[in-house]
């Protein structure tokens, strides 16, 4: 028998989602782990990638709620005149209503990949319920020491004077260096103040990084070049997965990628079952 | 005719829930019901969005449809290492009665993708289908299973998407993102298209196959589509699937075909 129900909810019943409860009864207060779209991908994620974590994190003991933002995958729109940003907020509040309502939990922690990031940073913002939040792949920005590690192996290289040769002999592209995978990043001043927002609030923030945005983010030292001393705050932690891709399309990077996740959480937010002496 | 669907209907169904679906209820009284079989792996992934819309065109056109995932697939239990080809095909069979049940319509139009395609025509006959619609159908299993393993290889060497190398190990017992048992390969691999009982129209965006290929074992109709879709395409892996033109073309044959 499952333990995951799907469920229509939200302010205007628009929104689809599939709750995932743990095998014992989660007592009230419980945290919870609600997972946000990855770009346009529906609930399932890359690769069934949140379906895959969400049950992992199921069996540790964690509700979950995987669920489709207004207008993706199955959920409709609202047709509320509303900003993205307010949409997303209003989004994730219901979505932790419904976790309430369900499991009993009442604070949570955001996942999301890539514009997911974006939205779990948007809402973590405002919303008093958001206890943590995991960003994979989310805000990097370049620093003087990732060009200095991007481009000076490319400097001593032939093959690549060449082919930047080449490129200079065809036409320019569009270049908006403030965009990420088609992601708009807002000024790095502005996320700087709106995480340390986060952990004045005492929230516990978890950036992991992957190879596959190594055009943007290179060493693990970059966070602390990016975030100053943001970077050193207890609630702050930071893991490069460099095998892995952008959306962990091998077995063996989506096993690595929940194990740290896992570890990160039973340290974090650790559920009775761990934090019990055995 | 209202200019908006009914709202979907998620759903869980079969032995234990195991299964999920979304159910477009018609509207108005149903004239007739569409059963929506996913392709398998990433194909799935990537159709999501067009079989979404696929339901909600045949709703305004007083059709209920089903959008289900197999087990070990999508929203449905299982791991996705547990996706079997029998299982896959019972399962279409399974939600077939479900949206019998539902809609309380007896008369069914089967539509499948790549190897929804394949799945629908191999559960024909005990789904009860009274029509067959494919759109790129997979008809000769081993002819895919060369082609997945051959992506696979390529994929793992791809230096766009890894910073760094990876070995044939990492990629191993895999297709595109997505673990594989050693049954459903062989399962797989020992599949082509046979006849079908039933009357079976062909939605045809991809090059004209050689002669010998199965398509000409299948006795259907086919409809050529403008529009061709890119499902070997790497680069392409994780792009939506998108087809105006298809969505047009499955309304007019419905429509035709009432």
């Amino acid at each position: 028998m499952t333990t995951e129900r799907a469920c229509r909810f939200g302010r205007a019943q628009h929104l689809i989602g599939i709750i995932g409860l743990p095998p014992a009864p989660a007592e009230e207060g419980r945290v919870g782990i609600v997972v946000l779209n990855a770009g346009m991908v529906h609930r399932v994620g890359p690769f069934r990638l949140h379906v895959e974590l969400t049950r992992r994190l199921n069996a540790c003991g964690y509700p979950s709620l995987r669920f489709d933002l207004s207008s993706i995958g199955d959920s409709g729109a609202s047709n509320e005149p509303r900003s993205h940003e307010e949409q997303v907020r209003s989004d994730v509040a219901d979505a932790i209503n419904l976790l309430r309502q369900h499991a009993g939990c009442t604070r949570v922690i955001l996942l999301g990949l890539c514009s997911g990031a974006q939205n779990a940073h948007v809402a973590a913002c405002t919303e008093s319920r958001v206890a943590g939040a995991i960003f994979l792949d989310g805000y990097a920005f370049r620093t003087f020491g990732f060009r200095i590690r991007h481009y000076l192996p490319r400097l001593l290289n032939a093959a690549r004077w060449r082919r930047f040769l080449d490129r200079r002999m065809s036409p320019p592209e569009d270049d908006d260096s403030n965009i990420r995978f088609g992601v708009h990043y807002p000024p790095l001043s502005q996320v700087r103040r709106e995480l340390a927002g986060m952990l004045e609030r005492g929230l516990k923030l978890y950036f992991i990084y992957s190879g596959g945005i190594s055009g943007h983010y290179n060493h693990p030292r970059q966070f602390r070049e990016c975030y100053g001393r943001l970077a050193a705050h207890p609630g702050a932690s930071t893991r490069l997965l460099k095998q892995a891709d952008h959306t962990y399309v091998l077995e063996t990077d989506r096993q690595l990628l929940f194990d740290t996740i896992e570890t990160w959480l039973a340290g974090n937010f650790p559920t009775p079952a761990r934090s019990s002496p055995p | 005719m209202n200019a908006r669907p009914s709202p979907t209907q998620p759903c869980q169904f079969g032995t234990g829930g195991d299964l999920f679906g979304i159910y477009h209820a018609a509207t108005g009284h149903p004239k007739r019901a569409v059963l929506l079989c996913p392709p398998l792996g990433q194909e799935m992934v990537r159709s999501h969005r067009i079989y979404r819309q696929l339901g909600d065109a045949l709703a305004l056109q007083g059709c209920a449809v089903l959008r289900f995932d197999y087990y070990g697939s999508g929203d449905s239990a299982g791991a996705s290492n547990q996706l079997d080809w029998t299982r896959c095909v019972s399962d279409a069979v399974t939600a077939a009665a479900e949206l019998r049940r539902r809609s309380g319509c007896d008369r069914l139009l089967g539509f499948g993708a790549r190897l929804g395609g394949a799945i629908a025509l191999e559960s024909a006959d005990d789904a009860g289908f009274a029509e067959l619609l494919l759109w790129d159908p997979i008809l000769d299993g081993s002819a895919h299973v060369a082609r997945l393993d051959a992506m696979q290889d390529a994929l793992w060497r791809d230096g766009d998407r890894f910073s760094q190398p990876r070995t044939a190990a990492d990629a191993a017992n895999q297709w595109l993102g997505f673990p594989i048992g050693p049954a459903l390969k062989r399962q797989l691999g020992h599949w082509r298209a046979g006849p079908a009982k039933v009357p079976v129209a062909l939605l045809d965006s991809q090059p004209p196959a050689p002669p010998g290929q199965p398509a000409g074992a299948l006795d259907a109709t086919i409809r050529r589509l403008q529009t061709a879709i890119a499902w070997d395409d790497l680069e392409r892996l994780e792009h939506a699937v998108l087809s105006p033109e298809l969505i047009r073309a499955v309304v007019d044959h419905v429509r035709g075909s009432a």
